[in-house]
């Protein structure tokens, strides 16, 4: 039998660990606990709950508003892993920089960035978005189209990213993409995009960002972009979205075809 | 050290073969000279770094072990280092220009046909400057036009032109034989000077080849001045040629300042020397040749003997390749703990051999045998279990009366044919052991103390921080990243703190922070102190209740109770101070000071509860006195009924009844504390650290998130924790030696396996620090944190040596009232009576009190003295300033004249001006801040030497871009005539734009650090803004 006194001498360490990664809990309390516990008393997904709010709150057919109903009810009701408005602010320019014809982004989840990027696209510009999930799918299409995106804009593409990648050329007449923005499952990011340079659809100057590259983080994918040559990148330190005290990053890279 | 730094170091050898250099004396611009020569031979940048890192490790080797705590004089040498990398830079720049100047000046009227290379170099340098300054708009793409171009005057200057007259001054008074004789006396000089220094270097062939060379050189040149003595053969001849010598000597040593692409210096080196050696053999030939020959023999056995004897005695520094290698991977911050733990590991050594040989041994032979007498003997209660495992664990049983602990020890005055006076010796090496500690403690720290000198480190912040905040020691590549990361950090953080000191705001809510964070570990520190003082009034209740009912638990509450809260409380504080907001160098010491309170307040703690128990025990020691004379009583009484015919009575030792014996106790409850120590320590590492780093390292393969960056990480080694840690455990072996000899030998295990065992864990499953520091500083905080606890340590024993009465049954001291009184039973027995008699009149007050009166006033006295010391000090070093400002001025002027002197002489009048025009702008006014001290923009021509940096940087950028594409730096936007501010500004735009973000960083730095004189800070500021360094948006 353990004593009491022992018990007690680990108070300093549990209190250490609450302070040192409070963030952390509050980040596992609101996107795990919050979520499971809505989702028994209301009996639908969040994404569904979101689409509701979203849907009751915001002006159809104006991206901007949607995207700032989306951030209100990440900040005061649930968490959702969008892009978030802050790291939003890099992609928006990142794109405007650019001005893409052909938009690739991998993970759609609510069309949160679907919107803020299409939005910022030039005339006759293309985002293809891919989303594994249906239902995910499902919602994003809806957002999507109450933005006031149209198909020729915006085509969401359902399926995981390495069944769709290989057939872009020849199901959708996709020939160069100037601009990926990556935002799937972390640990596909390097797969997806040695399979976007198999496919030979990179040219040079497209330029690829990818979230979430620190937290949760992406190891080997940045450790492939700093050792092979073909690009060159950047990481951009900001924090994780909705969560300011986390910190996060998102890497630029930019194809160059050496070697 | 590794096989790279080897090869590297052989490179570097022969490297300084060619150029005739001594490799242990090599200077900065040496090094510099062979990094230059890399970047010629299109060496990567990485492997540049290793260079210096190599060259450094091996340079630094022969100071290390007396690098100690040597802050002090890191502040001179990076002054020094910082003036050479200025000379660097200017030197070839400076020399074309005074040079030729000086030489036509000063020597017009002779020799101007013998030294054909080196002036008819200075001509072409001449002619080039010239052609340079007929076109002005003409872009350097050519190495050596850019070094051409002609700067203002120079930092560095003063030194070279003073160097320069005061040869011309001998020139002019003594040109024949005079000069000579100075110039070869001033060789033989640097040759002697060679001779000296300390080689130990395992290239023995290579050095006798570099030293035949100098000897050679020697001979000649003495040969030459015993030849100026005697009767000359032809005079005009030798003459000649002796300056012809003399010139290519002049040229060998002057070399590496030329502005030549290496080959072309490497060619004339050669030809040099062979000219040198070709005719200084002809000069040689007199007639102390012989004599020299033996002289040179004789050196040259010596020096190699001297070197046998360096490399034995670095052989014999134990450690000292394990620390060099961890040094290499984690700054010398982890290997000062380190270097810390071996010395303590010597003094533990010497403690041991006190105890062991003076107490332990004696008493193991000669003393009675176990089972002699019941103080020897183990009680017929713990016979069974004695031998058992956790018994003897616990340090109970058999080892309990044995010559580990105080009890066993009998109180015979003298003992075996060597009449060895145990008691007297077991007192004498208990107080010797602390007279020793604090002897070797004190000394360390006045050797450690008068490195740190009056200097004034607050002002030229961020110069030192430029300059001096590289570690050169440091060999692996991701620790020079962390450095980077740090110094920039560093940066970052000088930068907000200059501008927050000059904004207040909202110091209520720090305020508020700061006396939370406080209070809060006040708390934790109460908290832990009561859990320490209920849990050892616990295991007292145990105690009484007897052991044998509770199980582990119970036991080792006490044990187990201190070490965790040693381990956890210090984290807890790390978080809490987060409140605070302070600099991270003062949050150490806050840090630092909490834990030291932490373990002290345990510590007491415990020793109070200790004493506690010491006065039970001495209660209970009454009791069996009492009842050891009715047992007695009965004993005969029985015995005499039984069997009247034998009054003496034989019993078992084991039957008879005994006291409770306190000093053993308290020995054992040490012993046991250090004992726990060590295993929580060793648990620690192996549990904590090499767990983490296992799993860490493969389960990353299949983790959801990337465990090797992301959260749990590997761990980084806890310099301060350990070192607290580390001098805890030592007060606990002054504390506790006294009563159980047996602790330093303890200690003394542990310190040779932790040495191992951390070694290894360091290298296996620790990263290098992500703000690595140098340690110099800290090192005297921990001698005084040491000094201190030997203090607390000395007073609970000295208290109860004195004041306690030792038991009546166990121990050399058993049937006295105090324990001292031996020393006086000594003097009274074993010397003669008048020693007593003195010793007597020297005890009086009367004595003792003048005495200490004198010491006090004594040491007042040299106080005084130090301090008026360290002013002078202060006193002098500001006129050195002044003086060399002074010089600095004056050089230049004279510069300024001579170059306008040429210049009218060179060019027409009308180019003269245009060029004049165009470099106003480029003179920024001095901008003098006075809360930095510093002046923003020196006087000197700052374009020239932001070009040669510039240039660096070209090269380096050359070798990152495709192999073949050129880079020019008018292609990086350098302009020559623009202000340094655009230059620098570009410069730096094309580097990011360009190159791969790190290498960026690292280029950056090197541009920004030899820029960071010449422009003003707002300049900067953007630089850094650019770079990343520094967010705009704090401004």
């Amino acid at each position: 039998m353990v004593s009491p006194a022992i018990a007690l001498a680990f108070i300093p360490f549990l209190l250490t660990l609450l302070i040192r990664y409070r963030h952390y809990f509050l980040l596992f309390y609101r996107a795990v606990v919050v979520r499971i516990i809505q989702d028994y008393l209301t009996g639908m997904p969040r994404e569904e709950r979101a689409f509701q709010y979203v849907i009751t709150h915001a002006i159809p057919g104006d991206p901007q508003s949607i995207l700032n109903t989306f951030d209100q009810w990440c900040y005061h009701c649930e968490y959702l892993s969008n892009v978030g408005p802050q790291k939003g602010k890099i992609l928006e320019r990142l794109i405007c920089e650019t001005a893409p014809l052909n938009v690739l982004e991998l993970g759609t989840y609510c069309g949160y960035a679907t919107i803020l990027m299409a939005q910022a696209l030039p005339v006759g510009a293309r985002l293809y978005t891919v989303e594994m999930d249906p239902r995910n799918a499902a919602i994003a299409e809806k957002v999507i189209r109450l933005a006031g995106f149209d198909e020729d804009t915006v085509e969401l593409i359902m399926g995981p990213s390495d069944d769709i990648i290989p057939h872009l050329k020849d199901k959708h007449g996709l020939q160069k993409l100037d601009f990926v923005f990556m935002d799937h499952w972390k640990r596909f990011y390097l797969r997806d995009l040695q399979l976007l340079e198999e496919e030979d659809l990179l040219q040079e100057g497209t330029k690829i960002l990818a979230d979430n590259v620190l937290f949760p983080g992406a190891p080997h994918f940045l450790q492939y972009i700093k050792s092979c040559g073909h690009y060159r990148y950047k990481v951009h330190r900001t924090s994780l979205e909705y969560f300011r005290a986390i910190r996060d990053g998102m890497a630029e890279l930019c194809y160059t075809k050496l070697q | 050290m590794s096989l790279d730094y080897v090869k590297v170091w052989n490179v570097f050898e022969s490297w300084c073969r060619d150029w005739s250099l001594s490799r242990w004396r090599a200077q900065t611009p040496d090094i510099l000279g062979l990094l230059q020569q890399g970047l010629e031979q299109e060496l990567d940048l990485s492997f540049l770094r290793v260079q210096v890192a190599a060259v450094s490790s091996f340079l630094v080797t022969i100071h290390v072990d007396s690098e100690g705590g040597s802050s002090g004089e890191g502040g001179s040498a990076d002054e020094e280092q910082e003036d050479k990398t200025g000379q660097d830079h200017c030197d070839s720049k400076e020399k074309k220009k005074v040079a030729p100047k000086e030489r036509d000046i000063g020597r017009s009227d002779s020799e101007e046909e013998k030294d054909e290379t080196g002036n008819a170099a200075g001509k072409y340098r001449h002619r080039n400057r010239r052609g340079q300054n007929k076109r002005p708009t003409n872009e350097g793409g050519n190495a050596e036009e850019i070094e051409e171009e002609d700067g203002g005057a120079y930092k560095t200057r003063k030194n070279r032109a003073n160097e320069r007259s005061k040869q011309q001054g001998t020139a002019n008074k003594a040109r024949k034989a005079g000069k000579g004789r100075g110039r070869n006396g001033k060789k033989e000089d640097l040759t002697e000077k060679n001779a000296d220094k300390n080689d130990k270097t395992k290239k023995g062939k290579q050095e006798k080849t570099n030293k035949k060379k100098k000897d050679k050189k020697k001979k000649s040149g003495s040969g030459s001045d015993s030849e100026s003595e005697e009767e000359p053969i032809t005079e005009e001849e030798l003459d000649k040629l002796k300056e012809a010598v003399e010139e290519k000597k002049k040229l060998i040593i002057t070399i590496k300042n030329k502005p030549w692409m290496m080959k072309q210096k490497l060619e004339v080196l050669k030809d040099a020397q062979l000219f040198v050696e070709k005719f200084e053999g002809a000069l040689g030939k007199g007639k102390g040749k012989r004599f020299y020959a033996y002289k040179v023999m004789m050196t040259k056995k010596w020096m190699k003997f001297q070197r046998d004897f360096e490399n034995f005695k670095t052989a014999c520094i134990p450690w000292e390749m394990k620390i060099k290698e961890i040094e290499s991977h984690f700054g010398s911050s982890v290997a000062s703990y380190f270097i810390f733990l071996r010395w303590m590991y010597g003094i533990n050594l010497i403690l041991f051999g006190l105890t062991f040989g003076l107490v332990m041994v004696p008493e193991a032979l000669m003393g009675k045998p176990y089972g002699s007498m019941p103080r020897k003997t183990v009680p017929r209660s713990e016979e069974a279990s004695a031998m058992n495992f956790a018994t003897l664990w616990d340090f109970s049983g058999y080892a309990q009366y044995s010559v580990l602990f105080y009890g066993y020890y009998n109180n015979q005055r003298t003992i075996g044919w060597l009449q060895f006076r145990l008691p007297l010796s077991y007192l004498l090496v208990g107080i010797g052991t602390i007279a020793y500690s604090f002897m070797v403690v004190i000394r360390t720290m006045a050797k450690n103390a008068n490195d740190e000198g009056g200097g004034d480190d607050t002002s030229f912040n961020f110069s030192w921080k430029m300059f001096t905040s590289w570690d050169y020691l440091i060999g692996n590549p991701e620790t020079a990243d962390n450095k980077f990361a740090s110094i920039t950090t560093s940066f970052k953080e000088a930068i907000v703190e200059e501008q927050e000191s000059r904004k207040e705001e909202n110091i209520h809510l720090t305020r508020f922070l700061r006396v939370l964070a406080n209070f809060l570990v006040l708390c934790t520190l109460a908290g832990s102190g009561y859990l320490i003082y209920f849990v050892v009034r616990r295991s007292q209740k145990f105690a009484l209740e007897g052991m044998e009912k509770y199980g582990w638990w119970e036991r080792n509450e006490v044990n187990m109770v201190m070490s965790l809260l040693g381990m956890f409380c210090p984290t807890l504080f790390d978080t809490i101070s987060n409140l605070e907001n302070y600099h991270p160098r003062i949050a150490l010491r806050w840090q630092l000071g909490r834990i030291f309170a932490l373990f002290l307040g345990n510590l007491y703690t415990f020793l109070i509860a200790l004493m506690d128990e010491i006065n039970l025990k001495r209660e209970e020691e009454k009791i069996v006195k009492y009842n050891m004379t009715l047992w007695e009583a009965s004993l005969y009484n029985g015995t005499l009924s039984e069997n009247s015919t034998a009054p003496s009575v034989h019993v078992d030792p084991a039957d008879i009844p005994r006291g409770p014996c306190w000093e053993t106790m308290v020995g054992q409850e040490f012993v046991r504390l250090t004992v726990s120590d060590i295993m929580t320590t060793y648990i620690t590492i192996l549990a904590g650290d090499f767990l983490q780093a296992v799993f860490v390292r493969f389960f990353n393969y299949c983790w959801c998130w990337d465990l090797e960056y992301g959260w749990p990480s590997y761990c980084e080694f806890d310099i301060s924790g350990n070192v607290l840690g580390l001098i805890f455990n030592q007060g606990m072996i002054w504390m506790g030696s006294f009563y159980a000899p047996c602790l330093p030998a303890i200690n003394v295990l542990r310190l040779h396996t932790s040495m191992y065992l951390q070694c290894w864990a360091v290298m296996c499953c620790n990263v290098p620090h992500e703000r690595v520091f140098k340690a110099s500083r800290s090192n005297n905080f921990y001698m005084a944190m040491l000094l201190f606890i030997l203090f607390l340590s000395m007073l609970p024993v000295i208290y109860t040596v004195v004041s306690i009465p030792p038991s009546f049954d166990c121990g050399p001291f058993s049937g006295k009232d105090k324990m001292f009184e031996i020393i006086a039973e000594t003097l009274e027995n074993d010397f003669p009576s008048w020693f007593g008699k003195v010793f007597s009149y020297a005890s009086n007050p009367g004595l003792i009190l003048p005495f200490i009166l004198l010491m006090v006033m004594s040491i007042y006295y040299l106080n005084a003295t130090s301090k008026a010391y360290q002013a002078t000090i202060l006193e002098l070093k500001k006129k050195l300033q002044m003086q060399a400002e002074e010089n600095k001025k004056r050089n230049k002027q004279r510069a300024a004249k001579a170059q306008d002197l040429v210049e009218d002489e060179a060019q027409p009048p009308s180019n003269q001006k245009t060029l004049k025009k165009e470099k106003t702008p480029e003179k920024v006014p001095r901008v003098k801040d006075p809360k930095l001290g510093y002046t923003a923009v020196p006087s000197h021509h700052p374009i020239a030497q932001l070009q040669f940096v510039a240039k660096i940087a070209e090269q380096v950028v050359r070798f990152q871009l495709e192999e073949g594409q050129t880079v020019h730096l008018h292609q990086m936007g350098f302009q020559k005539f623009q202000s340094t501010e655009t230059n620098l500004l570009s410069v730096t735009t094309f580097i990011l734009q360009h190159m791969d973000h790190i290498e960026a960083m690292a280029l950056i730095y090197v541009v920004l650090t030899a820029a960071f004189n010449l422009v003003n800070n707002t300049t900067l500021l953007d630089c850094f803004h650019l770079v990343g360094m520094w967010d705009k948006a704090h401004d």
